[in-house]
Formats: C-alpha cells, structure tokens, sequence
C-alpha cells in the first residue's frame, strides 16, 4: 500500500541523533563534531529524562549524560525545552518512516494496518526511553510539545481512512467523519496508558487487539478478527 | 448557616475559579492569586483548603470526573436496554461537558501538562466507564470472542474526540458528536446496521432483553 501519510518514505534507519560518538580525541571535522554533538544531547536528554522525568530534569543532568559542557549545550539549545522539542521530533520522525515503511511493504489494506501498528509497537516496546519521552514526558513538557503530540497522533488518520476505499456503500453508510479519529485515538491511549504503568513489556502483545479494534469499523467482527489472529 | 456548609461552598468556589482560569489562561499560567481573586476569597482561605495549586487542580479532577460519572450512571442505571442504555449514558456525559466547558477543557486538555499526578489520573479515570460498557459483552452475539481491551479502546476513542473538540473552535457543539460516538461503541458489539439504528434513535425493538417501556 502506498503510505498516505509520507507519500515519500526513504528506507528506515536507525536515526543518527541516536547514535553515540565515542568520548576522546577523533580528529573528525568540526561540522561534524558539532552536529554529533546535538545527537549526544538529544539522547543525553532521552537519558536523563528516563531517570528523573521532564520537570525533574536540568540542564546539567542532559549534559552530564551526552558528556559535553554547558557551554555546548548553549551553541546547540537556549533552553530545555528547545533541546526536548528536539529529541521529540527525532522520535516522531523515526516513528512515522517505521510505520510508513511497514504499510508500504503490504499490498492488502488490513495487511498494512497490521503490519504498521506492529512497526510502532515494536520500536515503543525496544526503545522505553524513548516511548517514555514521546507518549507520557510529552505531554507534560508545555503546550508547544502538546500540540506536536496531537498532530503526530492526527497524522496516523489517512492509514485508515485508507481503508475506506473500495468499500460497499452499506459499509461506508457505517462511518463517520470522525471514525478514524476515534480509532486513533484509542489505539494511543491503550498503548500510552502501558508505558505510563511502565509495562513497556505488554506493548507488542496489544497487536491482535488493536488490529481487530481498528478493522471492525471496515471490515466487520468477525472478518477483523480473523486477520487480528493471522500471523 | 453552619460552619461546614460555608466551607464547602468555599471549597466549589475555589474549584470553578480554578477551571475557569485555567481555561482561559492555561494551567501554567495560572497563580493562586488569579484563582483567589477570581473566587472572591482571602489568600488564607485558599490555603485552608488545599496545599497548593497542584492540589487544588486534582481536586478539581476529582470532582469533575465524579460528577461526570454520577450523571452517566443515573441517566444509563434507568434503562435496562444495554444499547440505549449507552446512549443514555453518552447523552449525559456530552451533556455535561457541554454545560462545563471551562471545567471539561480543564480536566480533558488542561490535565495533560499538568503534571504526572494529573496525566494519571485523566488516565485511570477513563477506566471507570469500562464496566457500563462491558455489559455490552452480553448482550453481543460474540461477546465471548471480543478482544479483552476493548472497552478500553473505545472510551480513549471517546476521549480523544471530545479532546479534539474542546481544543477545537467547535467546544460549543459537543452535543452533535451523540450518534456518532454511539455507533463507534456499539459497532463492535451488535455490528454496523444494529448500531446505526440506535446511533439515530431507533434500535429499541430489535435489541431484546429489555423491560416493559410503561
């Protein structure tokens, strides 16, 4: 299916602001010095806001964890919430090229669906820290973030207004403007409320339920939940 | 009039001044002092009642999300029709985010920058519907087989809406999201058609175990 959402996906990768430049000497060129020196900090901020959540964080936990000085800190971010605002669309990007990503590699509609929560419930239940970030330390971080959060989560709409088409008009007669709104939104609030209860673990066991809760609406009970059980 | 009446007058007080405030403010913004100002009392008053603003915020849930709550159950706990009777409990609760917005966009939007303590709490009083909704299982052709979380599901699908209403220049239309909302609940339990009739405000004869209409 082609992915409604970033019609233009690149393969997934691992994002680089994930990654880690080993400390000491490197003679690397300073360009590049300088943007791994922002990765750091975005994950050095991943780091500290797992250990001391988003209010309790300061400034000297993120750059004690990235291990760069204040001063750097201050070349990348004026404040806080600047270098969160950051890590936060890192973790979205990586997100969004996941699912678009698993959705395109299905032909079939209910395929994709599934094939696109199992991306995302996958990458949440390796990365705690960073579903921690996303989905709980998100909404505490000010309404800039909180306005992120609703669009990330609005942006999974057109996965299943996908599944609109093609349909039988008694079907259709069936949906309403807000139906894939709904879906959405119940969906991240199943799987926000796990990792809130830090149960990161359950995430991937959510897969059958969601497909099936997802699909109904399209497809019927019974149809829906035959492929939530296929594997 | 006693002592006890006059606190608790004072205690709702300092609870619509707050949402009141942070509706129109938000909650970062909002100091003790707006909210003193705004209910009319001393400063000490204020600190009778509770700790801090932090405080006075959940309280403010708390008392938002019971009331919500009583109403959804008083309206719902008179029919004995489970799909009616979710649409008698949706009624209510639209209704009453309708009469409260200030106090809705409070504890549905406002909540989640709060703070941890009120993101949880947003969190776990959603699952105080799931067993009106449950009951549904029953009457369902394959309640059995029904995935465990769905009720769950549903009510955060429920939420979502009316969050994105509230935050929306729509709030003042809440109301218009019943049938809607009715079928997306009922959808999974009795299918589409069945759904769709009582979403509209038909349904009742096909629906079986229900008392006499009187």
């Amino acid at each position: 299916m082609r992915d409604p959402a970033n019609p233009s996906v690149d393969s997934p990768e691992y994002p680089p602001e994930l990654a880690r430049l080993p400390p000491g000497r490197h003679g690397l060129p300073r360009e590049f010095v300088a943007h791994n020196q922002r990765e750091r900090l975005i994950a050095g901020l991943a780091e500290a806001v797992a250990e001391n959540g988003y209010a309790g964080t300061t400034i000297a936990h993120i750059t004690r964890h990235a291990a760069v000085s204040r001063r750097t800190f201050y070349e990348h971010f004026n404040s806080k919430d600047e270098c969160f605002t950051a890590a936060y669309d890192t973790v979205m990007t990586e997100l969004r090229e996941r699912v678009g990503s698993a959705f395109e590699q299905e032909d079939e509609w209910p395929d994709a669906v599934r094939a696109g929560i199992a991306a995302m419930l996958e990458f949440l239940a390796s990365e705690p820290h960073l579903a921690r970030l996303s989905m709980v330390e998100a909404l505490v971080a000010g309404p800039v973030v909180v306005e992120r959060y609703d669009e990330a989560i609005q942006s999974l709409v057109p996965y299943f207004q996908a599944g609109r088409e093609g349909r039988p008009p008694e079907v259709l007669a069936g949906l309403s403007p807000t139906t894939e709104e709904a879906l959405v939104g119940g969906m991240v609030s199943l799987i926000s409320r796990r990792i809130f209860a830090e149960r990161t673990e359950e995430l991937e066991s959510l897969l059958p339920d969601l497909v099936e809760f997802t699909l109904t609406p399209y497809l019927g009970s019974a149809e829906a939940a035959k492929a939530a059980r296929r594997s | 009039m006693s002592r006890e009446f006059i606190a608790r007058h004072q205690r709702a007080r300092i609870i619509a001044a707050l949402a009141e405030e942070t509706a129109e403010k938000g909650y970062r913004a909002v100091t003790v002092a707006h909210i003193v100002k705004r209910a009319g009392i001393a400063r000490n008053t204020f600190y009778e009642n509770f700790g801090s603003k932090e405080e006075c915020f959940l309280a403010t849930q708390e008392f938002a999300m019971n009331t919500a709550l009583e109403r959804v159950v008083s309206a719902a706990g008179e029919i004995d029709d489970w799909p009616q009777r979710v649409r008698a409990g949706l009624t209510a609760f639209l209704t009453y985010v309708g009469e409260e917005p200030a106090l809705a966009r409070t504890c549905m939007v406002e909540a989640l920058s709060a703070g941890p303590a009120s993101v949880r709490y947003y969190e776990e009083s959603q699952q105080a519907f799931v067993s009106l909704f449950q009951l549904g299982r029953d009457v369902s052709p394959h309640g059995g087989q029904l995935p465990e979380t769905i009720e769950e599901a549903l009510i955060g699908g429920v939420f979502w809406i009316v969050y994105q209403r509230l935050t929306g220049p729509e709030a003042s239309r809440i109301g218009e999201l019943l049938p809607e909302l009715t079928e997306f609940i009922l959808t999974p339990y009795l299918g589409a058609d069945e759904a769709g009739k009582v979403a509209n405000g038909g349904g009742e004869q096909n629906s079986g175990k229900r008392r006499d209409r009187g």
